[in-house]
């Protein structure tokens, strides 16, 4: 496999050239794709929530945003100021440390799951061995985070969104996980970057998506069910609690959850375009268009250009899977919560299991097209 | 020392530090809800703990399972019970406290011996990092195989127990039906029925 | 075990069924994205409000006898009628008038029942203030004509649906001279007089 752009390498030779020591010059280069994951998890959750808007408008035959900025674009960033400068209430009675708590824990470990999302071969922040795994394992976390909010907000909407939010997290996990596991399997790694090597080569026909026609339904709806996509947004159904565990949240703490909801759409589109869609790669092999194009795949400017059309790609597919979940939610009407629960371990759980044995089966008897 | 020994030293700390005192919390506190938390704080500093061992998927594992499903599970229980009670003071409560430090601290005497006579040795070897899941897998099928099995056993036997709890069809139906009548009604004053109502009321006209 | 497995074929095809279903309505959606916006961009555009508009009333002061009809059709006895006895002139004189448009439901009584027809309805809807005393209007408010929309050089009017050419459904971009759908009121009227004069012309022959 080539190695593609080595970025890290490349600023730390360069640093190491001004004259810096090799280990302070790591210790420069460490924050530095950290701090670049949060603007680009932040910067995407503007795009979202902008999509999002302007979608739904489309789709009710509204205009939507239009005057802060060009086609409304600069909405986001306007919502964000007023809720940053909003007065931070923290209701009578309610518990504070844990109020306060509660919307950092849900945040922290969606965002701590950007570490594993590759926008190329090397543009991760770590290639982490369990990657995948961490990602399932960390999304475990929040509900721990909306119980500790529906309980602290002293409201009993706020409660009930609470143990409602941790009930489903609870029971999609399963089918998520099991669904995720078929991809690993074929690509005999937890890691996100093998994952997608995996599927690279052959353009649009070696993606995942083929292969696991039934998991990638599963994974979506159950991805759709954990970040509280319409379909599923009992949690905070405005019609039945009001807002949820939100309820009592104005302000900053607010704009936490806001913020924590998008980046884990985000964050599932993401990973979804990198367990079924390829990750970065483009709809025919690049190998073959730099060959047909007569570039050697190796000289710097198509490394160039064929890491920024893996960036592209894979922000292409996630907002292609964010469009998808936005006009769900218009089109779907939000299910019962015994509807929920029914359909999490009555439906999805069987097929998710029928379809990681029929897997393996397939990687027994097709090691070569199932990953041997 | 370099950069990383450092890290590894100062998280270390933070972790052994968090982890004794929530453990702490979530023993001495009064309120249950901010001990189910703690408990949550102690699984999180143990798969940090994991995670400087060089245990990747068993931190995760930890995370996934203790924090993300008995903690929450935990959480749910406390959460939906809904009873306020009153509890009388106990006379010579004080022995239960006393039993309970007494065995504590036989606990932590044997534990600390054990550490003082256990030769620990630290190997100065990498361990790689790489393959732990597989190493796990290795150990799973080969020379932990009966343990592994056993665990598999025990968490069918649980989830069948936990089925036939659920399954209201196979509860029999347990005493007359006066009796199950008693156990769903509200309290509120029993209702004649309508018939013996007006046969009442005639008999009471004719006489 | 033919019937286990008709029941998981049966579950199956309900599952295709259901996402077949799902995908109808994604088309749906999606095809309604394509379509105009139906809304009014409302300080920039505003609706023309109908003849029948039931909007702020509108009160002459002058025509005005005090008969208090207003306030006893009114469903909350809104209308505070403040008159005095002129005993030269045997009349009762207004003072001051005043109706709170705060509380007001605008259903039109007054206007209907008002002897005089000294009340009437405007097509004035704008009644936001920062301070709800401000909507209690006193006689010299009630009296002010309202703007019309389209004399306002900052504001496009918008046709109501009904009021549009046949077949058209968006206000926007109508030529100057489009006439609405059917005929209009005064050429009702016109029609209705022309059939009266002749019938009461043929009713003079013979």
């Amino acid at each position: 496999m080539d190695s593609g752009i080595d970025l890290k390498g490349s600023i730390i030779q360069s640093l190491i050239d001004l004259g810096l020591p090799p280990g302070a010059a790591k210790v420069v280069w460490m924050p530095l794709p950290l701090g670049l994951m949060l603007v680009v998890a932040t910067v995407g959750v503007l795009v979202a929530v902008w999509l999002e808007r302007k979608i739904s408008a489309a789709a009710q035959q509204r205009i939507g945003p239009e005057f802060a900025g060009p086609l409304g674009t600069l909405q986001p960033v306007a919502d964000g100021l007023k809720l940053l400068v909003k007065e931070d209430v923290i209701p009578n009675k309610a518990d504070p440390w844990l109020f306060t708590i509660g919307p950092a824990i849900v945040v922290i470990p969606i965002f701590l799951s950007f570490l594993i999302v590759p926008f190329g071969q090397n543009l991760v922040i770590t290639d982490l061995g369990i990657g995948a795994f961490l990602w399932i394992s960390l999304s475990s976390v929040a509900p721990i985070g909306l119980l500790m909010s529906g309980y602290a907000s002293n409201n009993k909407y706020a409660l009930i969104g609470g143990l409602r939010a941790a009930a489903q997290s609870i029971s999609y996990e399963i089918p998520l996980a099991l669904s995720v596991l078929a991809v690993v399997m074929m690509s005999n790694s937890l890691s996100t970057i093998d994952i997608v090597n995996q599927q690279s080569g052959y353009g649009i026909l070696g993606w995942n998506i083929w292969r696991q026609p039934v998991g990638f339904i599963i994974f979506w709806i159950a991805a759709l069910a954990e970040t509280e996509r319409l379909p599923f947004d009992l949690p905070e159904a405005e019609e039945e609690i009001v807002a949820g565990y939100q309820t009592e949240y104005s302000g900053m703490k607010f704009a936490l959850f806001f913020l924590g909801s998008y980046v884990n759409l985000i964050l599932s589109a993401l990973l979804f375009a990198v367990f079924y869609l390829g990750g970065w790669d483009f709809l025919v092999p690049v190998e073959l268009l730099a060959d047909l194009l007569g570039f050697s795949i190796n000289s710097p400017v198509v490394q160039v250009v064929t890491a920024s059309l893996g960036i592209t790609m894979v922000l292409v597919k996630t907002y292609l899977l964010v469009f998808i979940a936005i006009l769900l939610r218009w089109t779907t009407p939000r299910v019962r919560i015994d509807q929920l629960l029914n359909l999490g371990w009555k439906f999805l759980l069987p097929v998710a299991l029928v379809n990681l044995l029929l897997t393996a089966a397939l990687k027994l008897a097709f090691p070569a097209f199932f990953g041997g | 020392m370099n950069l990383a020994q450092g890290v590894q030293i100062v998280s270390l700390g933070l972790l052994t530090l968090m982890m004794i005192s929530a453990a702490l919390g979530v023993v001495l506190l009064d309120n249950i809800v901010y001990s189910a938390f703690l408990l949550g704080a102690v699984f999180t500093s143990i798969a940090g703990m994991y995670l400087l061992l060089n245990a990747d998927f068993v931190a995760a594992a930890q995370l996934l399972i203790y924090v993300g499903s008995v903690n929450v599970l935990i959480l749910f229980a406390i959460m939906l019970v809904n009873k306020r009670e009153d509890f009388v003071p106990m006379t010579r409560g004080w022995v239960r406290k006393g039993a309970t430090a007494a065995v504590c601290a036989g606990l932590f005497a044997l534990l600390a011996t054990m550490v003082l006579s256990t030769p620990w040795s630290i190997s100065e070897a990498m361990p790689s990092t790489e393959s732990t899941t597989l190493q796990i897998g290795t150990h799973f099928f080969t020379d932990f195989l009966l343990p592994f099995e056993l665990v598999s056993v025990l968490l069918l036997m649980a989830m069948v127990g936990a089925i036939v709890i659920a399954r209201r069809d196979i509860i029999p139906d347990i005493g007359s039906a006066s009796e199950e009548n008693l156990s769903f009604q509200l309290p509120e004053r029993p209702r004649e029925a309508v018939g013996a109502l007006s046969e009442s009321g005639s008999d009471s006209t004719g006489s | 075990m033919l019937n286990f497995l008709k029941q998981v074929g049966d579950y199956a095809k309900e599952s295709f069924q259901a996402a077949k279903y799902i995908g109808q309505g994604l088309s749906v959606t999606f095809d309604h994205m394509q379509r105009r916006p139906v809304t009014v961009q409302y300080p920039y555009e505003k609706v023309i409000p109908s003849e029948r508009y039931r909007g702020r009333i509108h009160f002459e002061f002058d025509k005005c006898i005090s008969c208090e009809v207003c306030v006893r059709v009114c469903p909350i006895n809104l209308p505070v009628v403040d008159w005095e006895f002129n005993k030269a002139q045997k009349k009762k004189q207004l003072k001051h008038y005043s109706i709170d448009f705060g509380v007001c439901i605008f259903c039109g009584n007054c206007v209907e029942y008002c002897p005089t027809n000294c009340l009437s309805m405007t097509e004035e809807y704008e009644l936001s203030a920062y301070d709800r005393h401000e909507l209690n209007y006193d006689n010299v408010a009630l009296g002010r004509l309202p703007a019309n929309i389209k004399d306002d050089p900052m504001v496009t009017p918008m046709r109501e649906f009904a009021y549009l050419p046949k077949g058209v459904i968006s206000p926007h971009d109508l030529p100057a001279g489009a006439r609405r759908a059917g005929r209009r009121p005064e050429e009702l009227l016109e029609e209705l007089e022309a059939e009266l004069a002749a019938s009461e012309a043929t009713a003079e022959t013979k």
